[in-house]
């Protein structure tokens, strides 16, 4: 069963952890993990598309608003949202079946759920990184970027997720 | 009607997230003025594309008329080479793709990709950009010498041309007759007229006159029209006068871009007179 009320307080912490340390905090240029997609990525897979399509929404508007983004968080938050599932099952062969009595994420094993969290992380940031510079001028540059923010960004997202599955998602 | 709900379930998610990625979208690309233009050139590029492919099926289709009228072209070119070998002292160079007709203006053959008749500020997108040598203010005219327009906009491998069916188009003309001239304007009533105004008094307009360029950005000879009608302003100081435009606008194929030579010179010297 999903519990609400941790998930908020999650949801809470990763985006204060986000905007005002991972975003004030200037590692490298090419360093710039980003992990408020969890917000909508450790959404109950069971929960249909058009209501993760809303927190997403909702999640990106604020990041927007608080980070000066003019849309662009929001612009990549919500394809994760529609794409959940479907990258889901092309890399873990997992998917919601009608009738499932627990949550996906408990029956799931650690290495199947940061696969596919890493996968959508790589992703957004893909997207991301692409709709922020709209150019190929420094086709270099921007992989570098892209690669290793993302590798960051999983390494970050790796004990969250640890700490969602164990004590967020009931068995 | 049970199978329409059902499609509308099926369909609303993703309806809903195109809808929400589009605003958020446009909203990013107004935010500042570097994301408007990267997104402007991209989706100008994307439009250039796709419009080329569509007239490329077009163009297969022009190319018996097309072909007839180019052979009338190089039939008066060739008199015209001939003419030219025979004075002392003048010769005509031929590039790979243009062919100087005066040593100052060089012509790039270019393809319309895709262009607007029915609005009143119209646009007319060739295949040459940048790449191709093509600045802004270059003048445009048909394979025949009849003037289409001016360069206004230029990417790396499109051009917008303003056509003279633009109410903002405006350019200086002359009666080939007398040589009196006046500015030549679209008021935005027909596809077929366009209008000369501060026409002298003295300059006698007749119905059938033949209106040219005169621009230092087009060789002289560029036709515009015929005077089909004029009438005297009510202060009896100047004619205006109606000219059928000589260019079939709405069926252009194939054009010519001119480029003069001398236009950096000519634009600099108007800023030390300040012009």
């Amino acid at each position: 069963m999903f519990r609400v009320i941790p998930y908020i307080m999650m949801t809470i912490a990763l985006l204060f952890v986000q905007i005002f340390v991972l975003d004030e905090v200037s590692i490298a240029l090419v360093l710039r993990p980003m992990i408020f997609p969890l917000v909508v990525l450790l959404l109950p897979i069971e929960w249909r598309t058009v209501w993760v399509l809303l927190v997403a929404l909702a999640t990106g508007v604020l990041m927007d608003v608080s980070l000066g983004g003019a849309g662009l968080y929001t612009a990549t938050l919500l394809p994760i949202a529609v794409m959940r599932r479907w990258v889901l099952y092309l890399t873990t062969h997992r998917s919601v079946e009608s009738g499932d009595q627990t949550s996906l994420f408990s029956r799931m094993s650690q290495r199947q759920v940061m696969i596919w969290v890493a996968t959508m992380l790589a992703i957004h940031h893909v997207m991301f990184f692409a709709l922020e510079t709209l150019s190929f001028a420094k086709p270099l540059h921007l992989i570098a970027t892209m690669l290793l923010s993302t590798l960051l960004s999983a390494l970050i997202a790796t004990p969250i997720v640890q700490i969602y599955c164990s004590k967020i998602v009931a068995k | 009607m049970y199978r329409l709900i059902e499609f509308i379930k099926r369909i609303y998610v993703i309806v809903l997230f195109l809808l929400l990625e589009g605003v958020v979208l446009w909203n990013y690309a107004q935010s500042s003025p570097y994301t408007e233009a990267k997104i402007l050139s991209r989706t100008t590029a994307v439009g250039g594309a796709i419009s080329s492919a569509i007239s490329s099926v077009e163009h297969f289709f022009s190319l018996p008329s097309m072909n007839r009228m180019l052979t009338e072209r190089v039939a008066e070119l060739n008199k015209e080479v001939e003419r030219l070998s025979l004075a002392e002292g003048v010769g005509v160079v031929e590039g790979c793709d243009s062919v100087q007709y005066d040593p100052h203006f060089k012509y790039h053959p270019a393809r319309v990709v895709s262009m607007t008749t029915s609005r009143q500020r119209n646009f007319v997108v060739l295949d040459r950009g940048f790449e191709d040598g093509i600045t802004k203010d270059m003048g445009v005219v048909t394979p025949d010498n009849k003037l289409v327009g001016y360069v206004v906009s230029c990417s790396e491998h499109y051009s917008v041309v303003q056509p003279m069916l633009s109410v903002e188009f405006s350019t200086g003309g002359r009666l080939v007759d007398n040589g009196h001239v006046c500015v030549i304007r679209w008021s935005g009533e027909s596809k077929y007229l366009v209008e000369a105004v501060e026409l002298s008094v003295y300059s006698e307009p007749k119905e059938g006159m033949e209106v040219e360029v005169s621009s230092e950005r087009l060789p002289s000879g560029v036709l515009i029209g015929k005077i089909v009608d004029f009438e005297l302003n009510s202060a009896k100081s100047a004619y205006s006068a109606e000219i059928e435009i000589a260019a079939d606008i709405s069926r252009l194929d194939n054009v010519l871009i001119v480029e003069n030579s001398h236009a950096k010179e000519l634009e600099e010297l108007k800023e030390v007179v300040g012009m």
